[in-house]
């Protein structure tokens, strides 16, 4: 138990690290935010940048993505549930955006670390153990994702947008965030796979899940008082 | 290949509650004060992560940038004293130029002024009510990046001020009408430009 416990701290000064660096304003800076919403022409590699941009940096997203590829081994497998993440957030954000769907950011992103959370629980065993099955990984991953497009829909709105160009700088950016997502995944992928080559990987397993559920918990308990306070 | 402890609903448990606890914490000590602050424990003042937060008074809207640039008395320049007739001309007639500028129903538009780097703008434009969001910028003469720089940037139905360029090119405002009906902006100048007005 108290060499559990001095994990367990190594492992917390590294995740104080992860969200001191970033602090917790999730969204787009302030001078992406004014290229936002100065901008009237087709901008195709701002918003491709902007998008990778917000992919690379976000966190949320990240973990989620690194719960959902956590015991993925095969690189068809992680292809499969990647490519599911992807279909279902480029679904919203792009309808989101097109018809002008607006949901508030603190509440999406509180679906969002709830993803993290749902996941975290779901490799540490959770509801097998709790309700004998876990249910369908594939669709819960696809849900999930679209919810994450609501969220990238959502921000990339805050801006409003101007009407002309909107398709082709819109969909530069979610080209970006693909481009985004697989730079992040590239380098997500290559750390698990050295961990993966040691024991520690294993010993270390049920902790990475417990710490990713407190990562999501963190958000979600940011993404509601702000949401409370906001009012 | 090693394999994975079995799974309990014990240790289930223990993770779960960790998870709880350790968010909990970070949120108490860490997070809240330095976001909202909301410091129950006093332990993010006594660490100083409170002066993060933004002030109570403050709302969650798009933030206003004030510049330096924006001043307000322009600096005398050595060619206006050495034209006292000018300078009296302006003193009876305070405006050079004035313009009514329509921003129809949801739409954004620019008005222009050619300046060289060191001379002054003075203006003071007013809306026919509504609250317009506005951008006062700058962008260098011959500049193909699409940089400008940000004078001042915020949403209100009318503004004044002197403005010394920071270098030669076109200043000027890009308005956003968000609101159902057009507003119509009267916009007064004075000082050493060359109208470009909508680019």
């Amino acid at each position: 138990m108290h060499l559990m416990l001095k994990k367990y701290t190594y492992f917390i000064g590294v995740l104080l690290l992860i969200f001191n660096v970033d602090g917790f304003a999730h969204g787009v800076d302030s001078n992406t935010a004014h290229f936002l919403s100065t901008q009237h022409e087709v901008a195709l590699v701002p918003f491709l940048y902007i998008g990778a941009k917000h992919m690379v940096t976000g966190y949320d997203h990240l973990l989620f993505l690194l719960g959902v590829i956590f015991f993925l081994y095969r690189a068809r497998d992680i292809l499969i549930y990647v490519s599911l993440f992807t279909l279902g957030h480029s679904l919203t954000l792009l309808l989101g955006v097109f018809y002008k769907i607006q949901m508030d950011a603190y509440l999406i992103d509180a679906v969002i670390a709830f993803s993290i959370i749902y996941k975290g629980f779901d490799n540490l065993g959770g509801f097998k153990l709790l309700f004998g099955r876990q249910p369908n990984t594939k669709i819960a991953v696809l849900i999930f994702g679209l919810f994450h497009g609501f969220g990238l829909a959502t921000k990339l709105q805050d801006f409003s947008l101007p009407e002309e160009n909107l398709m082709s700088n819109m969909l530069a950016f979610n080209v970006g965030v693909e481009i985004g997502q697989g730079i992040a995944l590239l380098f997500i992928l290559t750390l698990l796979g050295f961990w993966r080559r040691h024991n520690s990987y294993f010993t270390f397993a049920n902790a990475s899940n417990t710490l990713l559920m407190s990562g999501g918990l963190v958000l979600l308990g940011f993404q509601l008082t702000g949401y409370f306070t906001a009012i | 290949m090693n394999t994975l402890p079995q799974p309990s609903i014990k240790t289930l448990v223990l993770s779960c509650l960790f998870s709880i606890l350790l968010a909990f914490v970070i949120l108490l000590i860490a997070v809240l004060p330095a976001e909202f602050n909301i410091d129950p424990t006093g332990l993010g003042k006594a660490m100083g992560l409170t002066v993060l937060a933004p002030s109570q008074d403050s709302t969650p809207q798009p933030a206003i940038i004030t510049c330096p640039e924006v001043q307000a008395a322009p600096p005398i320049t050595a060619d206006k004293a050495s034209d006292p007739a000018g300078q009296k001309a302006a003193d009876h007639n305070p405006w050079q130029d004035a313009v009514f500028i329509k921003v129809p129903a949801h739409k954004g538009l620019e008005y222009k002024f050619h300046l060289i780097k060191g001379e002054t703008l003075e203006f003071v434009w007013n809306t026919d009510g509504a609250a317009l969001y506005f951008d006062f910028h700058g962008e260098p003469a011959g500049d193909k990046t699409g940089y400008f720089k940000s004078f001042k940037e915020a949403t209100q139905n009318q503004s004044s001020g002197t403005l010394t360029v920071p270098f030669t090119g076109s200043h000027g405002w890009y308005w956003k009408n968000t609101s159902n009906k057009e507003v119509i902006i009267n916009l007064q100048t004075r000082g050493n430009y060359r109208i470009i007005g909508f680019p």
